[in-house]
């Protein structure tokens, strides 16, 4: 399923103002050996979910594109001496659930179980070895780096995967982030068990992690799990900083020729790191612009007024340093110069000119009622809590969120945008079949 | 946001009562009241949270459309979003925003539904608008003409341009031949350049009615509530006759039949489906749930069969899964997909499936092997309470294909009983060659003219 609704993501933006809604209390500690801790009780059903975060994402490989992406997907498949089918049937014979993901900052590693001890201690027991004791068996190596290898041959299938690595490549020439999460053909061919247990050895450290935990648990409880799961690690170093990110020089068109029906469309540049100090203007102007779906201009002028795309928005990705903003969409090779002179009119428009007074209570009201809707579910609040903390955002972010929300005005979001949003260095990127009548 | 299309496929959805839970913890009481004029209403109290979610389902969907109107059912979804009587076009989803709700639309073989997200004190505007879309839907030509592209730009997206989907298009075409399952949801791309306003007309009039309808309400509400404000919004909106709705049950299956589908793809992929019943389908539900368990065992988790024995095991296979969707309104696929390891074929890993399908055949499960199914579900039943959309989403899909909401409650109890004997049993009876469609997707040679290419189709 795909929607047209994008939301910034990485960030929680919500607050409550007509609701009364308890702001879930993030409880945190430091383990001795330098790991925090973060802790939301809840009550209401019988789950505990966590997940570890480590600075051990895409933007530490290196010169082995794609080590972050394969140590973490083989943690669980070897780890203590038990080989992936043990571990995985120790796991789902008390329904538990355990899964490993890496992004360009961090790596992750997420639980899911029952709170009744009966299936919560051997599975937290399973997640223990797998954290700290992954064997990276030779076999399961060799299997994972094929397998990624056929699934970095297997991009070539999608237009849009192709736009975006290509968009990275160029808004981030020279800055790790320019590589693909999963590294590239060549790189993943380089990659040996050396690397593996280095990157593990390096990164997989205390001083480096954050475990959250959230679910029908005391704060004892807690308190042991976390000791359990993260004592053993060693100490380490936190990872160093990610470069920063340079400002683009000039616009650039890019377009790669390629076999589809549609031509994918990405325009771009690197704005928002988390807790940016603009970061309030910027969200609330990018839910006018085009992060709200159908009443963001974006979808309005590109599907609603000319048909012209399934699929268009706008976004904000903050990562540690710089992400991007990113306008999207799809449409019929045909249309592809229609589409590229809309989206570009309408960015110009909107950074020209601002938010009308009436979009700006709109996208207030939108944001402030549906605050509740954001924390309604335990999965949702670890999601929250883990954005606020990987990104050391202050723990009351959500308590102030009102106030920083309502304070935002039509002025302020488009001198922000002036600013901020230098349209004339921003990337297009077009992937699709040029048509006989253009170009 | 709105319009989603939903492909049930490769699915395995366990829900309902659990061992380890109190029942204090997960109180599972689903309240039904049926207004005068045949609407039905369902309310399940959900108090985590001051929210709620609501949401419509339609019986109507692709499996209601014939030859020439595929994708109707979908367009209408699009449309019921481009004004009313009383509402101009796109102001339903503006209310809904200025409200904080968030809110979509799907479209299944089986259903069209339509729901909201808000904080629980908003249910009445929810409530207010499905109402007045129900009954006063303005089909407008210029609306029309523009959300036709909109779709057409949908199905580009979702299938012209993807080279597995689009061979999954073709699978089902060839394995069904009287059931209307063999055409997309979103419908042939010249049956949405032939559509018309008045097919729009025609079918709404057809099938939007309270007496054809289930509201779902799960959340931080009270049941007497939401049953007085459904019999102020609905109440007053006449019930329509239906005639039967045909049956198009698919004619057996006299032979395994195979096809090719070459696409611009750079690797092979293959699909391969049985024809089985489904609890809608047959008198005595034993062997459907025994099926479902089945598709456990081969595909529910990671120590599942065809994980540990394809991808990890003999490595001929770098992803594959079984799916069966026991919850259709009609007869439907037991369904197996993977993309072959490179330097294997797909028909190599068809005939790793076999061999796996085989196994089922002549020897039972373990105990444990069936503990560890039996466990996932019973984990999976307290999981999915953490989420209204879902409870609600079971409640309404079990109503509006036939099978009737209350079997959800049956669902542990009934996947608990299913013995070894019963899963080899259902294998020999079921997974039969005469009864199976296979198809390849092979990439298309760079060669030239486009001949197929050699590589790909022979066994290691």
């Amino acid at each position: 399923m795909r929607s047209n609704y994008q939301i910034v993501t990485g960030v929680v933006l919500w607050f409550a103002c007509s609701v009364v809604m308890a702001v879930p209390t993030i409880q945190h500690w430091k383990m001795t050996n330098g790991a925090h801790v973060y802790f939301v009780a809840t009550d209401g059903l019988p789950i505990v979910d966590a997940r570890v975060v480590f600075n051990a994402g895409s933007a530490y490989d290196g010169r082995y594109s794609g080590l972050a992406a394969l140590t973490s997907s083989l943690l669980d498949q070897g780890a203590a001496g038990q080989n992936a089918q043990k571990i995985a049937e120790q796991l789902e014979s008390v329904g538990a659930q355990l899964s490993t993901g890496s992004s360009r900052d961090f790596s992750t590693l997420s639980f899911r179980s029952l709170s009744d001890p009966n299936a919560l201690a051997p599975a937290w027991a399973v997640f223990k070895k797998v954290l700290n004791k992954p064997d990276f068996p030779e076999k399961d190596f060799k299997r994972e780096k094929q397998r990624n290898l056929l699934s970095i041959k297997r991009r070539e299938e999608s237009p849009g995967v192709l736009a975006q690595l290509a968009l990275y490549k160029e808004i981030y020439k020279g800055h790790p982030y320019a590589n693909p999460i999963q590294g590239d053909a060549v790189s993943v061919a380089e990659i040996s068990l050396v690397e593996l247990n280095n990157f593990y050895k390096t990164y997989y450290v205390a001083n480096n992690a954050k475990l959250v935990l959230v679910g029908g648990i005391s704060r004892q409880q807690a308190e042991k799990m976390a000791e359990e799961l993260l004592a053993d690690l060693p100490s380490g170093q936190k990872a160093a900083a990610i470069a920063e990110v340079d400002d683009l020089t000039k616009g650039t068109a890019i377009h790669l020729e390629y076999p589809s029906q549609q031509t994918h469309l990405m325009y771009s540049l690197p704005v928002m790191a988390h807790n940016d100090a603009d970061k309030f203007a910027l969200y609330l102007g990018n839910h006018i612009l085009g992060g709200s779906g159908f009443s963001s201009r974006i979808v309005k002028e590109i599907r609603e007024e000319r048909g012209l795309a399934y699929s268009a928005y706008s976004y904000f990705h903050p990562m540690v340093q710089k992400g991007p903003f990113l306008i999207g969409l799809q449409t019929q090779n045909e249309k592809s110069d229609e589409a590229v002179s809309a989206v570009k009119q309408t960015l110009l428009d909107f950074i020209e000119k601002g938010p009308t007074e009436q979009e700006l209570i709109a996208a207030k009201k939108n944001i402030s009622g549906g605050f509740a809707l954001r924390l309604d579910s335990n999965k949702k609040l670890l999601g929250s809590v883990v954005s606020i903390v990987a990104t050391d955002t202050p723990l009351n972010y959500l308590n102030t969120y009102l106030k920083n929300i309502d304070a935002v005005s039509v002025e302020q979001i488009k001198e922000t945008f002036q600013r901020r949003l230098a349209v004339d260095k921003m990337v297009m990127v077009t992937v699709g079949q040029i048509t006989g009548e253009k170009k | 946001m709105k319009k989603l299309l939903i492909t049930v496929f490769i699915l395995t959805m366990f829900y309902s009562l659990s061992a380890f839970a109190t029942a204090e913890n997960t109180p599972n009481i689903v309240h039904e009241k049926v207004l005068k004029n045949g609407l039905k209403v369902l309310v399940k109290e959900d108090r985590r949270a001051p929210v709620m979610v609501s949401q419509i389902w339609y019986k109507v969907g692709a499996s209601y459309e014939y030859d020439g109107i595929t994708g109707l059912s979908h367009v209408l979804e699009h449309m019921m979003f481009q004004g009313t009587d009383n509402l101009q076009s796109g102001e339903f989803s503006k209310i809904i925003a200025e409200n904080g709700g968030r809110e979509n639309a799907f479209t299944g073989a089986d259903y069209t539904a339509y729901f909201q997200t808000m904080e629980a004190s908003r249910l009445e505007v929810s409530m207010r608008l499905e109402a007045e879309r129900m009954q006063r839907l303005k089909l407008q030509e210029k609306e029309f003409v523009k959300e036709l592209q909109v779709v057409m730009e949908e199905r580009r997206l979702r299938t012209e341009d993807k080279p597995q989907s689009q061979a999954y298009e073709y699978f089902k075409a060839m394995a069904f031949t009287s059931s209307p399952y063999r055409n997309p949801i979103i419908g042939w791309m010249q049956d949405l350049d032939d559509m018309t306003l008045a097919d729009l007309g025609a079918w709404y009039q057809q099938w939007y009615a309270p007496n054809n309808a289930t509201l779902v309400i799960v959340g931080d509400i009270q049941a007497a509530t939401v049953f007085e404000l459904a019999e102020q919004y609905f109440g007053g909106i006449p019930a329509v006759e239906f005639k039967a709705v045909k049956q198009r049950v698919e004619v057996p299956q006299l032979g395994i039949r195979r096809g090719i589908v070459k696409q611009t793809a750079k690797a092979p992929y293959l699909l391969m489906g049985y024809k089985v019943p489904v609890l809608n389908s047959v008198e005595h539900d034993e062997d459907i749930y025994a099926l479902e368990v089945l598709s456990g065992i081969l595909s529910g988790g990671s120590s599942a069969r065809l994980v540990a024995n394809l991808v990890r095991g003999s490595q001929v296979a770098t992803s594959v899964s079984a799916g069966y969707d026991m919850n259709s309104r009609l007869a439907n696929l037991f369904l197996f997909d993977g993309v072959p390891t490179q330097g294997h074929s797909v028909d190599a890993l068809e005939k790793a499936i076999i061999e796996q399908i085989n196994l089922l055949k002549t020897e039972p499960v373990s105990k444990k092997e069936l503990d560890r199914i039996k466990a996932q579900v019973v984990a999976a039943s307290v999981y999915e309470k953490d989420s209204n959309f879902y409870q609600g989403m079971q409640l309404g899909m079990l109503e509006t294909v036939g099978v009737g909401w209350q079997k959800s409650a049956e669902y542990v109890d009934k996947v608990k009983a299913v013995s070894a004997e019963k899963i080899q049993y259902v294998a020999n009876k079921y997974l039969i060659e005469d009864h199976l469609t296979v198809v390849y997707m092979l990439p298309k040679s760079q060669g030239p003219k486009g001949e197929s290419t050699q590589e790909l189709a022979h066994a290691q």
